[in-house]
């Protein structure tokens, strides 16, 4: 499999809803070189499921992480996901993104699909506040289950304070 | 009818983990019937730190992540960011990376096969395994200055080269493990107590470890060829064709078993060798990086706009760094770190189903777990609910050596007092 025909793939599915679709090439190796294609695409919360189902056809899938960042108004994740992970040389590298307002920040969540989204997935709801829609554990993962600041949120009101007392402590280290 | 399920803690700081992390078993009987793991009592904030840091101090941060892969953060964080930046790296750099990984390769499994083997109790072999293991941190010392933390990823390139003095002293360690092999596959393999405590337990099917996203040696025991230096070819890798190991290669049907995981492991060091003694061969002359000096390179990573993603199969598998740049920006904005352990969380769950309770060692030490490379805040609890922070444990340190101060001062004037007294 290659990346086009993932991308053929998940534009025959979602058409226009896949929205900005390209295809990143890099050359790697020094004596026999090869092309590595990454698929990068934005998509929205109401077709991730019909994205990831699409890709979950053509092979394995496997969640690397969902990253994150805090846009002001907006969240947006991207899902690194890999198709036919455990081929040689044939895996296909996909990134999907997708945007959640601030004011409804809920995304459907893989553990349906993926089962092994449940770790990444419960990292965001602590780190950003969200929910997923669907999880079958939503406890707090690697942080205290009663801490109620998003560390990753940039608008979080706690947060200068953390930071001001990171900076303060590495002005007594120096 | 009573309930005849009891729960057994074990963790977060426990004999029988060498990090912590908190498992919580129910058990019927010597049986285990389900589990809830939490971990993050090693959690550091690494990634908020790094996003408030320019990225060479990042570099340094990805460095410290974790002290046994201590090369792997740094090979997928370094790949993100030249992906991100556009930046080349140099033929020779790229040979020198795969080596430091591989050597970092054989010494993490043979610590792990140590570890493995103090948990059913083979002392002996523990410490031979040690033992050899010595002759590689004696190379990754000459090679880069330090047993862990070798600080050889920069972006562009590599910061030490290998002299032609130093090819010998690879070689003639890859001579020593060659001759190792058989007996330790022998003392690992076909040891009567080591098979009667690894067969069978901890079993991860294929399909279990499919669906829960198991990477490395973890998911390749239950037979699934992932191996991200197969599928996904980065450096070198590509041209020497990696192939990713499963028990097959040994001859034995994959069951997912202890014992499948000691076969891959033992078998990934011997595919280690072979793969620095073919970059020692095949490693071309030239420079180590394409932006030798550090303040150029912050300034070309200050102009950088993009994004990029870096993997890289550490010891213990899949690990991926993300990263996001912003032109005039020093310090990333986005970076997102995934460290093997992290996928290889929800396998244990199955894993310790239907086990026995005296397992729960060897099977929890059997995905070589890393917390502190998955953790990544720094809370402690007592009864009373309340933060430690950092000045407070300085403050509590510095009162403590207050405390020992005074009471050696008080001890050595009543021994003067006494000494005084007699005579």
């Amino acid at each position: 499999m290659n990346a086009q025909e993932v991308l053929a793939a998940l534009k025959d599915a979602l058409g226009e809803r896949l929205r900005t679709p390209e295809i990143r090439t890099r050359s790697v190796g020094v004596k026999s070189p090869r092309t590595i294609e990454e698929i990068w695409a934005h998509i929205d919360r109401e077709s991730l499921l019909e994205a990831v189902g699409v890709l979950k056809s053509l092979g394995p899938v496997h969640i690397s992480i969902i990253s994150g960042n805090d846009l002001g108004e907006e969240i947006e994740f991207l899902y690194h996901l890999e198709v036919g992970f455990g081929t040689e040389g044939g895996e296909v590298l996909v990134t999907l993104r997708l945007r959640v307002p601030k004011s409804d920040p809920v995304v459907p969540s893989l553990c349906g699909l993926i089962p092994g989204a449940q770790t990444t997935e419960r990292e965001k709801i602590e780190f950003f506040g969200v929910t997923f829609a669907g999880i079958p554990d939503s406890r707090h993962l690697f942080l205290p289950e009663d801490m109620e600041v998003h560390p990753w949120r940039k608008d979080e009101p706690e947060l200068e304070k953390l930071v001001k007392r990171a900076v303060k402590w590495e002005e007594q280290d120096g | 009818m009573a309930d005849k399920t009891f729960e057994i803690p074990i963790g977060p700081v426990h004999p029988a983990l060498k990090e912590p992390i908190r498992f919580t078993f129910q058990v019927e009987g010597e049986r285990i019937v389900g589990v809830d793991i939490k971990p993050g009592f090693a959690h550091r904030g690494i990634e908020f730190m790094g996003l408030r840091r320019n990225l060479i101090q990042v570099l340094y941060l990805a460095e410290r992540i974790c002290g046994i892969c201590s090369i792997s953060h740094p090979i997928a964080l370094t790949q993100a960011v030249e992906n991100a930046a556009g930046i080349e790296v140099p033929p020779r750099a790229q040979y020198i990376r795969v080596i430091v990984s591989e050597l970092e390769r054989i010494h993490s499994h043979l610590l792990w096969a140590g570890v493995a083997v103090h948990e059913l109790g083979f002392d002996t072999l523990l410490h031979l395994t040690w033992k050899v293991r010595e002759r590689v941190m004696d190379i990754l010392e000459e090679l880069t200055g330090n047993r862990v933390d070798y600080a050889i990823p920069i972006y562009g390139g590599v910061r030490r080269d290998i002299t032609p003095e130093q090819y010998p002293l690879v070689r003639e360690m890859i001579r020593y493990y060659r001759g190792l092999f058989e007996e330790l596959a022998d003392r690992l393999l076909n040891d009567a107590s080591i098979r009667a405590r690894t067969r069978g337990v901890g079993v991860l099917t294929p399909q279990e470890a499919e669906a829960l996203c198991a990477v490395g040696p973890t998911a390749r025991a239950s037979g699934l060829r992932k191996d991200v230096r197969q599928d996904w070819p980065y450096l070198v890798y590509g041209d020497f064709g990696v192939k990713a190991i499963t028990p097959e290669d040994y001859g034995l049907a994959p069951q997912g078993d202890v014992y499948d995981r000691i076969i891959v492991r033992l078998l990934e060091v011997a595919q280690s060798i072979d793969i620095i003694e073919r970059c020692l061969e095949e490693m071309p002359e030239g420079e180590i990086t394409s932006v030798p000096k550090v303040p150029a390179l912050l300034a070309q990573l200050k102009k950088a706009e993009g994004e990029g993603i870096g993997r890289h199969e550490a010891p213990r598998g899949e690990v991926i760094h993300y990263i996001a740049l912003e032109a005039g920006k020093e310090e990333p904005v986005v970076w997102k770190v995934k460290a093997p352990t992290y996928s290889n969380l929800m396998p244990w769950v199955p894993m310790f189903r239907d086990q026995e309770i005296a397992d729960i060692p060897i099977i929890a030490a059997s995905i070589d777990p890393c917390m502190c490379c998955m953790d990544r805040v720094y809370i402690v609890r007592d009864t009373v609910e309340r933060e430690v922070w950092k000045e407070e444990l300085l403050r509590l340190s510095w009162g403590k050596t207050d405390r020992i101060r005074s009471r050696i001062a008080g001890r050595s004037l009543r021994a003067a007092e006494a000494e005084h007294g007699g005579a």
